[in-house]
């Protein structure tokens, strides 16, 4: 099979990325944050009612908004019936709400109460930052030590790098909000994105019994699309269990980070090892 | 079949880990949650003890236990521990709390069996020590006060704030607010009342006696000092506010301290000092405590010079206009009128009283107080900046669920392993090291294993060693990780759900890796079929790749467990430990499995 122009395949994930890039700078302008945060980071009151019924989260959100001025009210699946989810800031008194919603005839019965102050949500949304660019720079010390040699090593980089801000981007538009769980699955993502690119890239560079390029990216593609695949179904049947929202964030967001990593791997990531390998004439 | 010992290592680490997470001393009874004060058994039996029988009927759960043992009186015969212990129970009861003893020696975080967290934070800044000795007055009050199973964690945030994190299986909140979070600065502060004729008096404190006089509205001229109202001052190394003047002018208000934490020697709570009793429709109650010398002589000046009155109801003289009141960070407990007979006397056993609508709250009250003052005040006042309180029937399907998740999972995974190979042998093997990394990850997890972790460890030790006198080969991966997993094996970590996450991350590296390998080692490319490379060259370029892998994301998951973001530490420790597992224990296995394949092939 021969591509004549390969190199256009780039195109599709520098558009998307810069789509994302501009998803989060326009959310940057319109509210001044990169990305929407859940109250573990930014502060707040999460109460959680599971019931076996659906509730009317409009009415209650209706109710709840007389009295309580912020209020957001969604809805979960759970394992064992539905999860409704009470956002609102951390000043308002949390057994004040739970007793206006007994009093809407609600059972709550199995209800979970999370508060965190602001200056806690500050602290360790600082700390998260931070992990996130700490963990960067090591996984970037690790693939230059690993390959040491400059093109396929910022090449994984940037993949890896496309992969989060594709995801972030992506979750800004499904609403998802970052939580430490879903801080947790793009640090993880860095992880799964780095396995298949070095895979790929010591494929190509190292010798083995393929003779030309094109066959040596075809096999690393099997072996790379069966690694993503696994993981996808892995994690499409942890979602679908649904046994606990921190769970599921963790199955979403990586849900989303791997089919993005398929196309950036695969599209970029590879583009970028052919032409370079083309160059210093590695066939 | 010592040719195979990479292969008998992993079953070593697999059922090692399953007894590390099954093995317990007890399998039937009920372990002892709490011995109250006013139990029989107080000073016998202890928490974390197993009831096995009662009156020699077996117990098998705390349910069956309250049956057994509620509104029980009599004789009473527990066999704990192989021991048998007779009470005789009266109408108080047994007071002893049980709880069902935990099937597996794991150590479910809050998130899975329910329970409260709370983060505090000091008001104001303080340092890594202050928090050492928050923590450690926060765990005496824990203790006297009798709550089960808090753990207290210091957490540091990026700019340097330490925050106190506290774990609690069952912790209502307003024992944080009431007991936990309470700085605990006790002071007993005394109204002197000074009687005044034509504008001038006596303030005595003791044998030295200081002229008053009023000389503005409300100003007065104390000894050489000029005092308006509400201003503080120290007269004899004691710290006085002058309140007030009466409208008339002939009587001056001061408030002098006598006492503060400091001065507290002892907290009574036996029978003859403390108690609760009705007071009309409330409860009083009361505790008395022993303070220093030196606060007691503090009482003795204030009080002197004060003159008594009787009190028409009772007959009983105390001293006029002058009552003792004690505060709590500021804020009033009780305030007593003071005897006659103790009027400028040294006092050391003042007693605090107070009151609430029922007996509960009266006796909850007074062990909150017991317990502030007998542990001390906290450095720093504490403010409530997080609170969960995550319902415990959260906890209850959980583990059920996590499993059938688990299997989900690995059906998922063997049916896209099989498209792509369409071999059983590949993809079987596959999801058995995979279940088998579990075992092995939750075995290092749980508590309470070190010696089935140091018997793993000679038995490795054992294999390798013989594996190698026997000429097998040199592999410095494997026989790293014959060593140091059974020595992480000593690690305890708490199993919350960022901890599972861990584990599926974990997992997810080790399914990719198995590819990786079993690509390598299975390929056999289109055109040239002449081999060019060995398995073993194979299974180590295989290596590489993994090597790089699981490196990387090691490298992504430090920053996560050093930082402290104490919520998601358990998802990096797992993860870590788990990759650890995987290029150590389990890579290893499963590409020797992958050889025999191969091998077999070919013959």
């Amino acid at each position: 099979m021969k591509i004549p122009n390969y190199k256009l395949f780039i195109a599709v994930p520098i558009l998307l990325l810069l789509l994302s890039a501009g998803i989060l700078i326009t959310q940057y302008n319109q509210t001044g944050e990169w990305f929407q945060r859940s109250i573990e980071l930014k502060g707040g009151t999460l109460i959680t009612i599971n019931t076996v019924e659906r509730l009317d989260t409009a009415g209650i959100e209706n109710e709840l908004r007389k009295k309580f001025a912020p209020v957001n009210v969604r809805e979960t699946r759970s394992f064992e019936g539905y999860g409704t989810l009470i956002e609102t800031s951390s000043e308002a008194d949390a057994d004040e709400i739970i007793g206006e919603i007994e009093a809407m005839g609600v059972e709550t019965a199995d209800i979970s109460i999370e508060t965190i102050g602001p200056s806690l949500g500050l602290a360790f949304w600082s700390q998260a930052q931070l992990a996130i660019i700490t963990a960067f720079i090591f996984m970037g010390i690790i693939v230059f030590v690993i390959f040491r040699t400059f093109v396929p090593s910022v090449a994984v980089i940037m993949s890896a790098m496309s992969d989060i801000v594709i995801t972030l981007g992506f979750m800004q538009v499904f609403g998802i909000e970052l939580s430490l769980a879903g801080l947790a699955a793009l640090l993880m993502l860095i992880g799964y994105s780095v396995d298949t690119d070095i895979m790929l890239t010591s494929r190509l560079l190292r010798e083995s019994e393929e003779k030309t390029l094109g066959e040596k990216i075809r096999r690393a593609l099997k072996t790379g699309l069966t690694m993503t695949l696994t993981s996808i179904a892995a994690l499409t049947a942890l979602l679908l269990s649904s046994i606990s929202p921190v769970l599921s964030q963790i199955a979403m967001v990586l849900l989303m980070g791997l089919v993005i990593d398929i196309m950036n791997t695969w599209l970029m990531n590879s583009v970028i090892l052919k032409w370079y390998c083309e160059r210093r004439g590695l066939i | 079949m010592l040719k195979y010992w990479r292969l008998w290592l992993l079953l070593i680490m697999v059922i090692g880990a399953a007894l590390a997470i099954v093995l317990k001393p007890h399998y039937s009874g009920v372990q002892i949650a709490y011995v109250y004060e006013t139990s029989p058994a107080k000073g016998l039996l202890e928490q974390g003890m197993i009831i096995s029988q009662v009156n020699g009927e077996r117990v098998y759960n705390a349910d069956q236990w309250m049956g057994l043992a509620r509104d029980y009186t009599g004789n009473v015969t527990l066999t704990v521990d192989r021991k048998d212990y007779r009470f005789y129970v009266n109408e108080s009861g047994l007071g002893i709390d049980v709880m069902d003893i935990e099937t597996m020696n794991l150590d479910f975080g809050l998130d899975i069996k329910g329970g409260t967290r709370i983060i505090l934070q000091p008001k104001e800044n303080a340092s890594g020590e202050m928090i050492d000795q928050i923590i450690s007055t926060l765990q005496t009050r824990a203790n006297i006060y009798g709550l089960r199973e808090v753990r207290f964690f210091p957490i540091k945030s990026l700019d340097g704030q330490y925050f106190v994190q506290i774990e609690a299986a069952g912790l209502g909140r307003e024992v944080v607010t009431e007991l936990l979070s309470r700085q605990g600065n006790f002071e007993a502060k005394i109204s002197k009342p000074v009687f005044l004729s034509g504008g001038k008096g006596n303030f005595q404190l003791g044998e030295n006696t200081y002229p008053v006089e009023l000389i503005g509205n409300r100003t007065v001229r104390l000894g050489n000092l000029t005092l308006e109202t509400n201003q503080t001052f120290e007269m004899d190394d004691i710290e006085f506010e002058y309140v007030n003047a009466t409208e008339t002018g002939n009587e001056l208000f001061f408030l002098g301290t006598a006492y503060k934490g400091e001065d507290i020697e002892l907290v009574y709570s036996d029978p003859q000092h403390s108690g609760v009793i009705p007071r009309g429709q409330f409860f009083s109650f009361y505790f008395g405590i022993l303070v220093s010398e030196r606060g007691a002589e503090r009482f003795a000046k204030i009080t002197s010079g004060v003159p008594s009155q009787m009190d028409l109801q009772s007959g009983d003289y105390y001293l006029k206009d002058s009552e003792i009141f004690l505060y709590l960070d500021e804020r009033l407990v009780s305030s007593l009128r003071i005897a006659s007979t103790l009027g400028g006397k040294i006092y050391t056993t003042p007693q605090i009283e107070g009151s609430r609508e029922t007996k509960e709250e009266a006796s909850k009250e007074k062990l909150n107080l017991q317990t502030i003052l007998r542990s001390g005040a906290l450095p720093v006042s504490l403010e409530t900046v997080s609170v969960g309180v995550i319902s415990p029937t959260l906890g209850k399907g959980f583990v059920t669920s996590a499993i059938y998740a688990a299997l989900f999972a690995a059906v998922a995974v063997i049916i896209v392993v099989f498209i792509r190979y369409r071999k059983i042998g590949v993809s079987i093997p596959l999801v058995f090291i995979g279940l088998s990394e579990i075992i092995i990850i939750l075995g290092i997890a749980a508590t309470n294993d070190w010696m089935v972790w140091a018997s793993v460890l000679a038995l490795n030790a054992l294999l390798i060693g013989t594996a190698w006198w026997k000429k097998h080969e040199v592999d410095v991966l494997a026989w790293t990780g014959a060593l140091l997993i059974p020595i992480l094996g000593m690690l305890t970590w708490t199993i919350d759900l960022p901890a599972i996450g861990g584990i599926i991350a974990a997992i997810g590296v080790g399914v990719d890796n198995m590819i990786v390998i079993a690509d390598e080692t299975l390929s056999k490319s289109g055109t040239e079929r002449k081999i060019l490379y060995t398995i073993k060259d194979k299974i180590k370029r295989a290596f590489f790749i993994i090597f790089g892998s699981a490196s990387t994301t090691i490298a992504a998951m430090v920053p996560l467990m050093s930082l402290g973001v104490g919520l998601v530490r358990g998802f990096a420790i797992t993860t870590i430990i788990g990759v650890l597992v995987g290029i150590l224990i389990t890579r290893p296995a499963y590409a020797r499995i992958v050889e025999i394949g191969t091998d077999r092939e070919k013959t």
